[in-house]
């Protein structure tokens, strides 16, 4: 019989440190056992449970894009136990994964749409899955006009820099990256993530606008979109709750009768509305 | 499917027909000591109120070792978690009470969800045959009925059995119970007629159910946010002992245990009502007081699973939180608040 809670054994390509502050590690995974690459069939926004034999697990949202073949990304913040001891080990280690998990960003009923992508903090993982998905030159006629924008603290805590900055050069996407505060040499823009989508975000006809980032983030930047006519329907989010299963088994992760893990991770302003805060 | 009839002198035969290849297992002992064990066929007692604890450790233990890996990198698979396997067996259960096999039948649909199915879980429950004993005459701690069940219920078993006299009346339910019942050899007999006055007894002695269908059609968030749960939950020390005695409640912890050689993944009984279970690694914790919690318990069981699971409600009336609760909080009266709520909205 399938086991759901068995991982794919996978080892440790490749980690890279993100951020200056060294809190943020990306880990290029390859599975032992090729035929277990087909059986990860993901989409942009899912996540996966990373397994540390003796450790324990931890969901993670899936940075790479199905497009991206032969390994898998994930970015890992720092934290607690398993992310601790994660930020130890190296390249070459093998640990397991188990997914996907989740349903992804509904990008298949956005077809035809203009996409405004909003991002804050580390927060960007399951985006940059997104905007490499969507980017590939079969798929990007698919999609109307794609707008990315992006805020961190400081440079050095900003994500995938070689990645955003070459999509900054192309024409088929408006990517606007910002810090909170001015430092010199920095050739972009200033100022917090609610106040550049102000200034910059599309109008609300035929766009949906996928939102990840920590909470005071979504806090300022969900009356902004509001402001500028954007229906809750179109105000696409991604919920971070306290697993263990995944599965919508083992109880933990409900936001009222739906499982993050299971019916979520990724909900609508529309439905989060009718559903108690307890996320 | 027919009624059947098994004659008292014809008992033994029975249960030894139901232990044939299969474990047996019937209630045992008494008061706070009633278990579900392995029972010789002779010595099955029908004269039994209900199991101390719920039968759900059958299908879900307490604490299950689920996977290990060895840490030998001159071995093969070093660091690769391996399944244990889903240790199921074929059992032959006899005396659920129906509010149990309800719960187990509520329990099931969460482990065999719309999108995963858990082994572990499935690999016992497919290898069971569940044959429930009606109550003929329901505990006093007792309110299946209250709950939309019946000392008659059928939910979740393959054979409901009841009291004929001195023999046993049996109604198999499912085509496991059908073929377990044929092969144990007793007698085809119309006893539709016959159940329903048993049934009608049994529910008239637990007067009359109170009504709690308004919030069934209450809006989920007038139920969230009225504020009688600040009182509801004021007297709580969050124990947990109500889930843990609970036939519908199946949360778990996952923890990963080490040895010098290498380690075992468990999963063990968890509870809502502690603070760990939500708390998130940044210290945010979505349900931070006790408050939160015991709103969460009570929601879960009559506003979130009714509408996962076409209106049948998440607490079967067993009972036993009720009885073990050490400051006295029933879920009746929890019901009633929450429909008082719910009339106050309409
Ligand atoms: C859908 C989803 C996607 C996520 N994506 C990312 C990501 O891309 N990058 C990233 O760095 N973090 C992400 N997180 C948060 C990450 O899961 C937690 O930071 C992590 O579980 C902390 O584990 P720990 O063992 O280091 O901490 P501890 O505090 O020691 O946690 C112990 C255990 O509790 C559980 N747990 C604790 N906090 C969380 C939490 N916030 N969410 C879920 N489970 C938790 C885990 O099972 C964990 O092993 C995501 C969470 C969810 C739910
Ligand atoms: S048994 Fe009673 S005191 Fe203990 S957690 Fe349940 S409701 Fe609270
Ligand atoms: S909530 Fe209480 S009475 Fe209802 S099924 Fe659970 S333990 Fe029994
Ligand atoms: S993590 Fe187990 S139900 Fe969601």
């Amino acid at each position: 019989m399938n086991n759901p809670y068995l991982p794919y054994p996978v080892r440790i390509a490749e980690i890279r440190v993100e951020t200056e502050d060294k809190n943020l590690r990306t880990f290029k995974f390859e599975f032992l056992n090729p035929e277990d690459e087909e059986k990860f069939a993901y989409l942009p926004g899912q996540f996966a449970e990373l397994s540390v034999p003796g450790q324990g697990e931890i969901p993670i949202g899936i940075a790479s894009s199905p497009s991206e073949k032969g390994f898998v990304l994930f970015t890992v913040n720092r934290v607690g136990q398993v992310s601790s001891y994660m930020h130890n080990m190296k390249a070459g280690d093998v640990m397991g994964i188990r997914g996907p998990l989740g349903h992804p960003y509904p990008l298949d009923k956005l077809k035809g749409r203009n996409i405004v992508i909003i991002a804050g903090g580390f927060a960007v993982t399951t985006l940059r899955s997104t905007i490499t998905y969507l980017l590939q030159p079969k798929v990007r006629p698919d999609f109307g006009k794609i707008t990315f924008i992006y805020g961190a603290r400081s440079p050095g805590l900003l994500l995938y820099k070689d990645e955003w900055m070459a999509w900054e050069k192309r024409d088929d996407i408006d990517v606007f990256v910002t810090i909170d505060r001015e430092v010199p040499n920095w050739g972009y823009k200033v100022g917090f993530v609610p106040a550049v989508t102000k200034e910059v975000c599309p109008p609300p006809e035929n766009t949906s606008a996928l939102i990840c980032g920590p909470p005071v983030m979504i806090k300022f930047t969900q009356p902004v979109l509001e402001e500028a006519g954007y229906q809750h329907e179109n105000i696409i989010m991604s919920l971070e709750n306290r697993m263990k299963c995944g599965l919508g088994i083992c109880g933990r992760c409900n936001v009222g009768p739906e499982y993050v893990c299971k019916d979520g991770p990724v909900f609508t302003l529309a439905q989060l509305n009718r559903l108690p805060k307890e996320y | 499917m027919s009624e059947y009839i098994v004659k008292e002198n014809a008992l033994v035969d029975f249960f030894k027909s139901l232990a044939s290849g299969r474990r047996l297992l019937t209630p045992q002992g008494l008061g706070d000591k009633c278990k579900l064990e392995e029972t010789p066929p002779d010595k099955v007692n029908l004269d039994f109120s209900n199991t101390h604890m719920s039968p759900k450790s059958l299908l879900f233990p307490q604490t299950e070792a689920l996977m290990a890996f060895h840490n030998d990198a001159s071995k093969p698979q070093a660091f690769v978690y391996q399944s244990l396997g889903d240790k199921g067996e074929p059992l032959a259960v006899f005396g659920i009470r129906p509010c149990d096999a309800k719960g187990l039948s509520i329990a099931n649909k969460v482990f065999q969800n719309d999108r995963f199915t858990d082994n572990y879980w499935k690999g016992k429950i497919d290898q069971a045959v569940l044959v429930g004993l009606a109550c003929d005459n329901p505990s006093p701690q007792c309110f299946c009925a209250a709950m939309g069940g019946s000392p008659f219920g059928e939910a979740g078993l393959d054979v409901l059995a009841f009291r004929q006299g001195k023999d046993l009346g049996l109604k198999p339910l499912t085509p496991k119970g059908e073929e377990l019942v044929k092969a144990s050899g007793a007698q085809t007999a119309n006893l539709a007629d016959a159940i329903k006055g048993l049934e009608a007894e049994a529910v008239k002695s637990q007067g009359v159910p109170p009504d709690y269908k308004g919030i069934d059609n209450a809006d989920l968030m007038a139920l969230f946010n009225d504020p009688h749960w600040l009182a509801t939950a004021e007297n709580c020390l969050n124990c947990g002992v109500c889930t843990f005695f609970c036939p519908t409640c199946h949360c778990f912890d996952i923890q990963d245990e080490t040895s010098e050689k290498g380690g075992v993944r468990m999963r063990n009984w968890d509870t809502c009502m502690s603070w760990l279970f939500t708390v998130h690694g940044t210290g945010h914790n979505p349900r931070p007081s006790k408050t939160e919690r015991v709103r969460q318990r009570f929601m879960h069981k009559l506003k979130y699973i009714p509408l996962k699971q076409d209106g049948v409600r998440g607490c079967t009336g067993c009972g036993r939180c009720v009885a073990m609760c050490p400051v006295n909080i029933d879920i009746r009266s929890v019901a009633l608040k929450m429909t008082q709520t719910a009339a106050s909205q309409a």
